[in-house]
């Protein structure tokens, strides 16, 4: 899938900035502050119907300004869409050739983006709510009932600790239980099914980015203990039941996939403690680049990728094995300082200071 | 601009579902702006409905008649009972022509969120429907949002003391699937094909 044309109106720095791109993608440069970043976040906003930098639409809004309007035409599923979101204080419309969706998570269905993000070095290093925050969207990308899924499940979740907040009866805290572990395990199988597939490549990049010299284990951590004599739903439920006083009294939901992991270990020392800057970017981008394979093999389209200069930091070697497993069939969008690394891929320049 | 008694029309107004503060000020404006009988006809068509309807005795819709039309009609099968979360979901219901029994209205689906709870809920009074009527089949036709599954689940485990047979509609549809949303083609469908609660 390629984007063709964008046309930003109040849309962070760019009052009125209109643009065409090449089916390549491009390499897009100039001096700080012109708002490159900003660019890829236009774009990716008609794959997440929200910005990757701010939960709130309101930041994104020129300051002088009251509302933005992004409009972009794409080619997918061998036509072309024409894709508009327009953003006022009080409300959000996203149409697709003309029509508004009736959800925003709609979006997912049709445009995908895999964006390398400098943050996704706390996919390795930070919390678990990164790996979470990553996995749950690539499932969303991969299978678009997911969305529904953890829409539910969360839902459920809010639920279940207002009642852990209140007085509750036996029967109503087991209806808000099984409820809770019928969606909790649903999402975990999901996340499993995709971890299948997921994981074995993921080594497969790694081993290959570390000159073949680092085997990459990863392994999903439940927050509650498994004993496999028995099913998910009775592993979850028992504990809920054990950890019932505790829960009560933290007025909150102490285990369920809100609060699983996912570890990674290079040999068999945790990366997230024991591992290099460059191991832990390394780790992050082959992620990204499986979670683009995936998508391309399941869609038959590939996403359009974007590198928010994550590469400048890595040593010669690993970035050229990361640019020689980078597909050519995808659009990239490269924004850095340091365009030399990028030269193989002979992407079309677009110097931003002669354009805005 | 919206001062003194429009703008006690504009916060009465967006007390009504769906409408935010610049519908609110386009309908106070439109209510003022148009023919004075025509708008006091709206005010008084509102009054008249308001006094007139309310809760059906037996089964707890909103009603002009007690008991309602439903309840005390002798053709309706008192085998049957389907239970809904509000009046407008038995109008749904009856727009597809497919049932032919009596219905419940809960009112409230368990939300600990908004303090809904069991007791919340009217329970003996749904207890006293089941036990006066003889009744063979329960048909659950609630949301499956989290709260109306919860529900479900909540009501299938209390009430299968009293009646073997207690079902839910079928949605077609893995998660999600408002009953106020689906096509009446679905919605018939849903209820053709709606299967037995118990695990
Ligand atoms: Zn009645």
């Amino acid at each position: 899938m390629e984007i063709n044309y964008l046309k930003l109106i109040n849309f962070r720095n760019y009052t009125q900035f209109d643009i065409n791109f090449s089916s390549e993608g491009a390499l897009i440069y100039g001096k700080n502050g012109i708002g490159k970043t900003n660019l890829l976040e236009a774009i990716a906003y008609f794959a997440f119907g929200k910005s990757f930098q701010t939960s709130h639409d309101v930041d994104l809004i020129n300051f002088s300004q009251k509302f933005f309007r992004i409009s972009a035409k794409f080619n997918l599923f061998e036509k072309e869409l024409y894709f508009e979101c327009a953003v006022d204080k009080e409300q959000k419309k996203i149409k697709i050739d003309d029509i508004k969706i009736p959800r925003i998570s709609e979006l997912y269905k049709y445009i995908k983006v895999v964006y390398f993000s400098p943050d996704d070095l706390g996919f390795t290093a930070g919390a678990p709510v990164y790996r979470r925050f990553f996995f749950d969207q690539a499932i969303s990308q991969y299978s678009f009932d997911y969305i529904e899924l953890l829409r539910k499940y969360n839902r459920i979740l809010k639920q279940r600790n207002a009642l852990l907040k209140k007085k509750f009866g036996e029967k109503e805290k087991m209806v808000w239980d099984k409820q809770f572990v019928k969606y909790g395990v649903e999402i975990i199988k999901r996340r499993l099914n995709y971890l299948k597939e997921f994981i074995p490549v993921l080594s497969q990049h790694y081993f290959y980015i570390s000159g073949e010299k680092e085997n990459l284990q990863t392994k999903y951590i439940y927050s509650f203990p498994i004993d496999n004599n028995t099913n998910l739903e009775n592993n979850f439920l028992t504990y809920l039941k054990k950890i019932e006083v505790q829960e009560i009294e933290n007025q909150r939901s102490l285990a369920g996939p809100h609060l699983d992991d996912i570890k990674f270990d290079i040999e068999t020392h945790p990366a997230r403690r024991f591992a290099s800057q460059g191991q832990k970017r390394s780790i992050a981008i082959a992620a990204r680049l499986v979670q683009a394979g995936m998508i391309s093999q399941k869609d038959k389209e590939a996403p359009i990728l974007m590198f928010d200069d994550v590469l400048s930091e890595l040593d010669k070697e690993r970035t050229k094995k990361i640019l020689k497993i980078l597909k050519k069939n995808h659009q990239i969008f490269i924004v850095t300082p340091n365009h030399e690394i990028y030269k193989d891929l002979a992407l079309p320049g677009i110097n931003l200071e002669k354009i805005v | 601009m919206f001062q003194g008694i429009l703008a006690d029309l504009v916060h009465n107004l967006k007390k009504l579902p769906g409408i935010g503060n610049k519908s609110a000020q386009r309908l106070a404006m439109y209510i003022i702006s148009i023919k004075k009988e025509k708008a006091l006809q709206i005010a008084d068509s509102i009054k008249t409905a308001v006094e007139n309807y309310s809760n059906c005795s037996i089964c707890n819709m909103l009603t002009e008649n007690d008991p309602c039309d439903f309840c005390s009609d002798k053709s309706r099968s008192n085998k049957l009972l389907c239970i809904v979360e509000n009046t407008q979901d038995i109008y749904l219901i009856e727009e597809i022509q497919e049932y032919k029994g009596k219905y419940y209205v809960l009112g409230n689906l368990l939300s600990p969120l908004d303090g809904i709870g069991p007791e919340q809920i009217n329970f003996p009074r749904l207890i006293n429907f089941i036990r006066s009527e003889d009744i063979e089949e329960i048909i659950l036709a609630l949301n499956p949002s989290a709260e109306g599954e919860s529900t479900m689940n909540f009501l299938g485990s209390q009430l299968s003391k009293y009646v073997n047979k207690i079902t839910r509609l079928s949605t077609g549809l893995p998660f999600g699937g408002d009953i106020e949303y689906t096509s009446s083609l679905t919605l018939r469908n849903a209820f053709k094909r709606r299967y037995s609660v118990k695990d």
